[in-house]
């Protein structure tokens, strides 16, 4: 099997909408917004291999970003996007810093732990620009004059934007670059030793996966529509995490399993508070346990073409 | 202004106590099998509500109630050990992370699902009481933690010490390889110890349910507090645990009152980040590490 009939994927997604309801069709286009959010997440901690924690820093500095630019400044939807991926990116060089300076492990996850939090606390605090604690409303989206004022049209804005952030990490993980991001995962001293320069390549990670993640942040800011900074805590952390170890770390595939079920699955449940938790809570411990390379190990038992050739364990 | 400076001291070292509990809970834990528990925080407000289950949901006194919390916590940390982080010790360090990572949650999600977002206050088991020593208060509060902690440190002191058990340890601590080689069972070690942690986060839970608030998310504060006052006593060690929590109470009274108010909030985001930039061994050194 080619790979290249993975591009059937989105052309079969195309008529889908015309079968869902607006709340399932509100559902998928949830699950798209994580896919570039699992992207950029298992490029640090999946293929370039560090404990960074800061992944919903990004995802928060995205969806503000776009969501100021719109309120404050009046900018329409699609250019912020550039906007929020930079930012995204800037904030992912920052939290690269303490990396390039040795710190390493659990060490290197507090760091971003607290660097994410303080950036939760940045938005509860500045009011003016963020609405604080209460939130802000996020104007209706436009593509180049086109109003994206339904789901079902923000659902093909967002398959495009999917596809383009897949394809070009895709091509990053598959170029030089990620083979350096795999050989600094596998051994870093021997990498650099081999004459790859470890510290450029951390920035370009870090930076790459926090771009990917603030696109994924301005598709978040008006798929709901209202930002509140009680969406970017240790518990959206969680639901990301859950995300690439459910899926699979490492696999491209494994983050469009991941946001998926972990979109998907909290609706059934969604009466209950404090379900999803525990439902999420058992299955990372599971698939942990049981399946450590996540779904997208099963897919890939049964056909080759879903082997991911970006992960060492 | 500076006549505020004993009182903000007091019960600056008051909240401090408490960290240094939460960041010795947690240090006990990373010592014996260098795994950080990111679910540590969670357990410290699971044993708050039990405690709040067992003294108001079935009316037990409030001694027999904590005593029962730990031991249920130690239950719980003892089998988070010895199931699900024993069979992948080997594995990397992100699975060991994520795995600590999922109980919290998993926890967390137990309470939310029993008690929703509501917050709930316990009542105290003594009276509340103010004492004046000359300009400073001190109230009932501030005496029961500092108390109940130095209580606790002295005890785990002489356990540590002088006790053949703290000799186990100790030597588990200084080389995990050299103790099994010497006949001591170290998974087993290792899920006392994780027992042992959990069971000190519900102490530190118990004491934090007195003066703050519960809900489920307590958690989510409790370990950044936690990871803040151990990297700045110098992560893994004992004695720097406490003293990192009880300079980190301070610290962040006294940059509230004198700075900004807004340091209450953001004094321990900050001080793992500046910490760990400038010092990463923290203000003690690795050469506290091995003794209290």
């Amino acid at each position: 099997m080619d790979r290249r009939l993975f591009w059937l994927v989105p052309l079969a997604l195309l008529p889908v909408p015309l079968w869902l309801n607006p709340y399932q069709q509100y559902v998928l286009n949830t699950a798209l917004v994580y896919i570039p959010v699992g992207i950029g997440f298992n490029l640090v901690v999946g293929n370039l291999g560090l404990l960074a924690f800061s992944n919903v820093a990004y995802f928060g500095l995205g969806a503000y970003t776009s969501g100021v630019l719109m309120a404050q400044l009046g900018m329409p939807w699609w250019m912020t996007i550039i906007p929020a991926a930079s930012v995204g990116g800037l904030a992912g060089s920052i939290a690269s810093i303490p990396a390039l300076r040795g710190v390493r492990l659990f060490y290197l996850a507090i760091m971003t732990l607290a660097f994410g939090e303080l950036m939760r606390w940045t938005y509860i605090r500045w009011e003016a620009l963020t609405g604080g604690s209460m939130g802000m409303a996020v104007p209706t989206a436009d593509l180049l004059g086109w109003p994206l004022d339904s789901d079902r049209r923000k659902f093909y804005v967002f398959l495009a934007l999917v596809v383009l952030t897949l394809t070009l990490t895709d091509r990053l993980m598959r170029s030089r670059f990620g083979r350096a991001f795999l050989a600094i995962k596998d051994n870093e001293i021997s990498a650099a030793a081999m004459g790859v320069a470890t510290d450029r390549y951390i920035v370009l990670a870090f930076a790459w996966g926090g771009a990917v993640v603030g696109i994924g942040g301005a598709m978040f800011a008006i798929s709901v529509g209202h930002l509140s900074p009680v969406s970017f805590d240790l518990t959206e952390l969680i639901r990301q995490f859950a995300i690439i170890m459910v899926g699979g770390l490492g696999s491209l595939i494994g983050a469009i399993i991941g946001a998926a079920i972990i979109t998907v699955a909290p609706q059934v449940f969604i009466s209950f508070p404090g379900f999803d938790e525990l439902v999420f809570g058992i299955l990372i411990v599971l698939v942990i346990l049981f399946l450590p390379r996540g779904l997208s190990s099963l897919l890939a038992r049964v056909h080759p073409a879903f082997t991911d050739r970006f992960y060492r364990g | 202004m500076l006549t505020l400076l004993p009182q903000l001291v007091v019960s600056g070292t008051s909240t401090g106590m408490l960290y240094a509990l939460i960041a010795l809970s947690m240090t006990v834990v990373y010592r014996a099998t260098t795994v950080v528990n990111f679910g540590h925080g969670d357990m410290v407000a699971a044993g708050a509500y039990a405690v709040f289950v067992f003294s108001l949901g079935f009316g037990l006194p409030f001694l027999i109630a904590m005593l029962l919390a730990i031991a249920v916590l130690f239950v719980a940390g003892f089998a988070t050990q010895h199931f699900l982080l024993q069979p992948i010790v080997a594995g990397p360090h992100l699975s060991l992370a994520m795995m600590a990572l999922a109980v919290g949650y998993t926890l967390r999600g137990m309470l939310r699902l029993e008690w929703g977002n509501e917050t709930m206050n316990p009542s105290r088991p003594y009276p509340q009481d103010v004492y004046m020593f000359g300009t400073v208060v001190v109230t009932t509060d501030d005496v029961v933690i500092c108390g109940f902690v130095l209580v606790l440190l002295a005890a785990l002191f002489v356990l540590l010490q002088v006790t053949p058990l703290g000799k186990v340890i100790q030597a588990t601590f200084q080389s995990q390889r050299g103790a099994a080689l010497v006949g001591i069972n170290v998974p087993l070690f290792h899920a006392l110890m994780w027992g042992g942690g959990a069971a000190l986060g519900a102490l530190g839970g118990v004491m934090l349910s007195m003066i703050t608030p519960l809900t489920p998310d307590l958690g989510q504060w409790t370990l950044v507090q936690g990871f803040a006052a151990m990297t700045l006593g110098g992560f893994g060690s004992l004695g720097g645990a406490v003293a990192g929590g009880i300079l980190l109470g301070i610290t962040e009274k006294l940059l509230g009152f004198y700075v900004n108010t807004v340091f209450i909030e953001i004094t321990g985001y900050l001080v793992p980040i500046i910490v760990l930039m400038l010092r990463p061994q923290g203000l003690f050194g690795r050469r506290m590490t091995v003794r209290v």
